[in-house]
C-alpha cells in the first residue's frame, strides 16, 4: 500500500459516542458479511458453480475493505507491538470468560453441536494466545519472529508452528486438512 | 440462550479475523513479514470458527438461498443501516467516519445489484460466466469486467483493483 493509496483511506478521528457506536456496529456487520460470503463461496463450489464462488470471494474482499476502513476510523489499528497486545487480550477474554461461559450454557441445554463448535474454537484460541505473547516480546525488542510455516486445521482451526501431527490434536482430522501459511 | 451465544461468538470470531487481516498489513508495512504471516494464519483459524458457528446456527443454505440472504443483508445496509449511521455522523461532524460509511454504502449498492442478477441466473440453474470481478482495495467498489481508469467512488487508480 503506497502513500497515494494511504491518503484515500479514512483515518482515525475523535468520534462522538453515537457515531462510534454506529461504526462499531458497522464493523461487526461487515466482518460477519465477509465471513458469510467466504462460506457461501465454498457452498457454491460444492454445487458446481465456480463463478458464483468467485463472486462471493470478491465481494467478501470488498467487505474486508469496509471492515478495515471502519476499524481505522475508530483508532483500532496501531503499531504491530500494540496490535499484538490487542490480539493477546482478545484471545485471553475468549479463553478466560467468553467460551467457558458459553460452553457451560450449551452443556446445561444439551446442545452437542454448539458445544463442539465452542470447544474447537476455545482450544485454538489458547494456541493463538501463546503465539501472540511470544511475537509481542519479539516485536517490543524490534525483532520479527523466526520464519517458519504456520499451519491451521481447516476443520477446527487448530494452529501450530512446525511439523504437522498425523492427525489434528484437537479434532482428529488427517494432516492433509491443514492449510499452511 | 445457546443460539444467542453462538451468534455472539460468530460476531466475535468474524471481527477477530478482520482485525488480524488489518494487523497483518501493518506488520508487513513495518518490516515484520513473519508476524504478518502469523496474523494471516490466525485470521484463517478464526474464519474456520466463524464457519463452524454459522453452520450450527443453520446459516448455510443452498447457493440460491445464500444469494437471497446476501441480497437481504446488502439491502438492509443500503436502506436502513448506513443512511441512519450517516445521518448521525453528519450531525456530529465526524467526517472521517462519513467517508468510511460512504465508501461502504456505495459498494453495497454494487453488491445488491450483482447478487440480484446472479440469483436470477441460479434460479434458472445457471452459473455466472467467467468474467473477472474486480474490487477497489480502498473503498470496496465492485465491478464485473474491466476496472475503470479511476475508481468512481474514491479516485484510486484502476491498476490497483484486485482481480478475482
Amino acid at each position: 500500500m503506497d502513500e497515494v493509496m494511504e491518503r484515500r483511506l479514512p483515518g482515525a478521528e475523535d468520534l462522538h459516542a453515537m457515531t462510534e457506536a454506529s461504526l462499531k456496529a458497522a464493523f461487526a456487520g461487515e466482518s460477519q458479511a465477509a465471513e458469510k460470503y467466504m462460506v457461501f463461496a465454498e457452498q457454491a463450489d460444492e454445487e458446481g458453480l465456480p463463478n458464483i464462488a468467485n463472486l462471493f470471494r470478491a465481494i467478501s474482499f470488498a467487505e474486508t475493505r469496509h471492515a478495515r476502513n471502519h476499524l481505522r476510523v475508530m483508532g483500532g489499528v496501531g503499531t504491530t507491538a500494540e496490535n499484538l497486545k490487542t490480539a493477546f487480550e482478545g484471545e485471553s477474554f475468549e479463553i478466560d470468560e467468553m467460551y467457558p461461559a458459553y460452553a457451560e450454557i450449551a452443556r446445561l441445554q444439551a446442545m452437542t453441536q454448539a458445544s463442539r463448535s465452542i470447544r474447537y474454537a476455545q482450544r485454538s484460541e489458547a494456541d493463538h494466545k501463546e503465539m501472540y505473547a511470544a511475537a509481542r516480546a519479539k516485536a517490543m525488542a524490534g525483532a520479527d519472529i523466526e520464519a517458519g510455516p504456520v499451519s491451521v486445521c481447516l476443520i477446527c482451526g487448530h494452529t501450530m508452528i512446525g511439523d504437522l501431527p498425523e492427525k489434528c490434536l484437537v479434532c482428529g482430522a488427517p494432516k492433509e486438512y491443514y492449510r499452511t501459511f | 440462550m445457546t443460539a444467542q451465544n453462538i451468534a455472539a461468538a460468530f460476531a466475535g470470531e468474524s471481527q477477530a479475523s478482520q482485525k488480524y487481516l488489518a494487523f497483518a498489513d501493518v506488520a508487513a508495512a513495518e518490516g515484520y513479514p513473519n508476524v504478518a504471516r502469523l496474523f494471516r494464519a490466525v485470521a484463517y483459524a478464526e474464519s474456520t470458527h466463524a464457519r463452524n458457528h454459522l453452520s450450527v446456527l443453520g446459516g448455510i443454505g443452498t447457493t440460491a438461498e445464500n444469494l437471497r440472504a446476501a441480497w437481504g443483508g446488502e439491502t438492509f445496509e443500503i436502506d436502513e443501516m448506513y443512511p441512519a449511521y450517516d445521518a448521525v455522523a453528519r450531525m456530529q461532524e465526524n467526517d472521517s467516519a462519513r467517508t468510511s460509511i460512504r465508501y461502504a454504502l456505495n459498494a453495497e449498492i454494487d453488491h445488491q445489484g450483482i447478487y440480484d442478477a446472479t440469483l436470477r441466473g441460479v434460479e434458472g440453474k445457471a452459473d455466472l460466466d467467467g468474467t473477472p470481478v474486480r474490487v477497489c482495495p480502498i473503498c470496496g467498489h465492485t465491478v464485473i469486467g474491466d476496472a475503470p481508469d479511476e475508481c468512481p467512488q474514491c479516485g484510486t487508480d484502476g491498476a490497483f483493483f484486485k482481480e478475482y
